[in-house]
């Protein structure tokens, strides 16, 4: 394989060392709670986070759902990438809660309301200002692992982002043809027999 | 097979082998086979093949088959001598620590050097700032094991237009054509190039009682749920351990071999599972650990008598470390190709493998077509969209959407120079998990290593653009910032004063002491290099267990 590195791997795996670990939850009172489960609930029952506290968890899941946005196919919401943050930063990717939470911290500083409640332009044009900052690569990492990952780890619920790209991961085994220019090929060599 | 085999600490064995992969795994075989007891030193886990999954996140992202990744290894990088080297945050020194080591996991590409490879010092002359050097064996001494690797581990191919000869075809014919392939020959034909097939120590048909490939599309970094990749845990491990003289001491990580008043190797000292110094008296010491871990065992055992670490007496432990430099252009097309299923590579060309002076630099390599970051949702995602797209939301979401089945890569392997500057040390601050110091690895990559990836991203880009991608793009050219291939650290040599092992792979300063793995090599091919180390161990074993028999060592 190529071994070049580039900024968004790196970057979120450097950031592992570099988490201030500084946790800035909020208490959230229960009807914020009720709204941010309600928010980022696609789950036939609104699961309990493990990690996360509810107000944070809405504030991340629509982190995630901007950075794959919901359009005419699914997107991160659909997929539930949020219990996957939940799983990993509560476990192997447990150094990098504080950062993501100083970084909801700083956004929501700036901010009349929580991101969460925004408008998607408004989340839009607040994560645009963000994106250089070290701590939105990991957010953008969590959410494409979240996406992509095997369903055991939390997200990729029903392999939605599975249906969507075309991958079939969950098969085991193929025959021949794979693709289009190998069944062309293979279609042509008959028709000249 | 079950197997019973523990041999005591304190009964030296007749062989001691540190590492289980490419290399240790074959010397493991033919000497258990031969009668005598061996243990075998792994420092990972004894996973078989149902063990194996498709978990993309915890093969990939977390390091599964790694040993968990950075800070489990405390690894260091740095481009020269003058820099502190920083523990960066994808592992610098990749390979699996597993029984099989990265034979397991490597995507099992599997070109012969040529017998241009033996001799390009004395065909090209020196190459100043290098120690660019011919190998102590030529192509024809190695052949008859290229072509038992072939036969007994179990090889699919078919010979291109440029390869040296064979003394008997390969056991099995390539594995079925990709897209990607078809592709590849049809943008060949047009530039007036050769895609001849690649071939793969992967089973195109069941042998000797293993089940052929099930183009699950799972090789590249994952290890093979239907034993059909030719692994040596798949296709060596359980015949050592079938001898009945053959222990797998898994989980034991070795950090010291102890020289007796002789200055012969006399035991392997090794944390257990737990943790818990061992020791395991021994009557030899073969050392297959990989370039980065040999270099690094060597080191660690110096004594009074080795001041410089075991077998050290030419300062070569360590040096020439050669990653074998890499390009991709990456493409996208109107149909669906599917490269996420079967192995990465169907069709490749040798046009460019051999030194052409016109160009006005050292160096050659092939370029291959397969998926590489379109081979898995994650990978693709983070590594694999063009430069112009937007690095997340709506666009980009499309982007992933319509190339994850639609694109491919032209991949290219190439050279390095050996040279003093590019090498394995122990890093002074950092230790791995076990308290080892770490690997510190320190390289920059030769002008020509890079002028060659340079020259094979325009040709792979010309093939690209024949091939009829609707759009395609170049990695930028580059510095390695680490590698998988790690050759050339203890290389083979006739002058005990400008190489490790002599040509049988004993070392020049202990007798009993021998290292086979891809330390051993001289020059770096062009990109594929476990098929030779492979062949290597099988030369080595023979002239091994003749020496033994003989009680010569």
């Amino acid at each position: 394989m190529n071994k070049k590195d580039t900024v968004s791997r790196r970057g979120f795996l450097k950031s592992t060392g570099a988490a201030t670990g500084a946790s800035l939850l909020r208490i959230g009172a229960p009807s914020l709670a009720a709204i941010a489960q309600a928010a980022c609930t696609a789950r036939d029952e609104a699961a309990p986070f493990t990690t996360l506290g509810a107000d944070e968890a809405a504030d991340f899941a629509a982190v995630a759902a901007r950075i794959i946005p919901t359009t005419d196919t699914p997107g991160a919401s659909e997929a539930q990438v949020i219990y996957f943050w939940d799983n990993v930063l509560g476990g192997t990717q447990k150094g990098l809660l504080g950062a993501v939470r100083s970084f909801r911290d700083d956004i929501n500083a700036g901010l009349d309301a929580v991101f969460s409640e925004l408008s998607e332009a408004d989340q839009d044009a607040t994560l645009r200002m963000m994106e250089q900052d070290m701590r939105f690569e990991i957010c953008r990492n969590l959410t494409i692992f979240g996406f992509f990952a095997m369903e055991k780890h939390g997200g990729n619920k029903g392999h939605v982002s599975w249906d969507l790209i075309g991958f079939k991961g969950h098969h085991g085994a193929w025959l021949p043809p794979f693709g289009y220019y190998d069944a062309q090929r293979d279609a042509e060599k008959t028709d000249g027999q | 097979m079950a197997n019973d085999v523990r041999f005591e600490q304190r009964d030296a064995v007749d062989f001691a082998i540190i590492g289980s992969g490419s290399a240790g795994g074959i010397i493991a075989k033919e000497l258990s086979t031969a009668g005598f007891n061996v243990i075998v030193f792994e420092q990972g886990p004894y996973r078989k093949a149902s063990d194996f999954t498709h978990d993309e996140y915890s093969v990939i992202i977390e390091s599964e088959l790694l040993g968990g990744g950075p800070q489990q290894s405390g690894q260091t990088f740095r481009h020269n001598e003058n820099e502190i080297a920083t523990s960066p945050g994808v592992q610098p020194i990749r390979y699996a620590q597993t029984v099989g080591g990265s034979s397991v996991h490597f995507s099992a590409n599997f070109w012969r050097f040529r017998e241009s490879d033996f001799k390009e010092r004395s065909m090209l002359g020196p190459i100043s700032g290098t120690n660019f050097s011919d190998w102590p064996i030529t192509y024809d001494e190695i052949e008859p094991y290229y072509t038992r690797v072939e036969w007994e581990i179990g090889v699919s191919g078919a010979p291109g237009p440029f390869d040296s000869y064979r003394s008997k075809p390969f056991p099995m014919p390539p594995l079925p054509v990709k897209s990607s392939g078809v592709l590849m020959e049809k943008a060949a034909k047009k530039l007036g190039l050769h895609a001849q097939n690649q071939p793969h120590a992967v089973l195109s048909q069941p042998f000797n009682g293993r089940s052929a490939c099930i183009h699950c599309g799972h090789c590249m970094m994952f290890g093979c749920e239907a034993g059909a990749k030719s692994s040596t845990l798949a296709a060596m491990i359980p015949l050592a351990e079938a001898s009945g003289n053959c222990e797998i001491r898994d989980r034991s990580a070795v950090f010291r071999i102890e020289t007796d008043g002789t200055g012969r190797a006399s035991e392997v000292l090794y944390y257990d599972k737990d943790g818990n110094e061992q020791s395991q008296k021994v009557k030899a010491v073969i050392v297959s650990a990989n370039g980065a871990e040999t270099s690094r065992l060597l080191l660690l055992s110096a004594s009074a008598q080795h001041p410089d670490g075991l077998a050290n007496s030419s300062g070569y432990v360590g040096r020439n470390l050669m990653f074998n430099a890499h390009g991709a252009v990456d493409g996208v097309f109107e149909e669906q190709l599917n490269e996420f299923k079967s192995v990465q590579v169907s069709r490749v060309i040798h046009d460019f493998y051999e030194t052409d002076e016109t160009r006005g630099f050292y160096g050659g390599g092939g370029i291959d077509a397969r998926p590489l970051w379109a081979m898995t949702p994650i990978f693709h995602a983070l590594e694999g969209m063009p430069h112009d797209v937007p690095r997340w939301g709506k666009a980009w979401k499309d982007e992933i959407t319509n190339n994850f089945t639609r694109q491919m890569t032209f991949a290219i392997g190439t050279t390095s120079l050996a040279m003093d500057r590019n090498n394995i040390t122990l890093d002074p601050n950092n230790t791995d998990q076990w308290g080892r110091p770490a690997i510190r690895a320190t390289y920059h990559d030769h002008d020509d290593d890079l002028s060659t990836v340079q020259f094979l991203t325009h040709r792979a880009e010309e093939l690209m653009d024949a091939a009829g991608a609707r759009k395609f793009w170049s990695r930028e050219v580059g510095l390695s910032n680490g590698g998988e291939h790690l050759l050339g650290t203890a290389r083979m040599g006739d002058d005990p004063a400008t190489s490790v092992v002599d040509r049988y792979h004993r070392s020049h300063d202990v007798p009993n002491l021998f290292i086979c793995d891809g330390s051993s090599l001289v020059t770096s091919g062009r990109g594929q290099p476990t098929m030779t180390i492979m062949a290597l161990a099988f030369r080595a074993a023979e002239h091994i267990a003749k020496a033994a028999h003989a009680n010569e060592i």
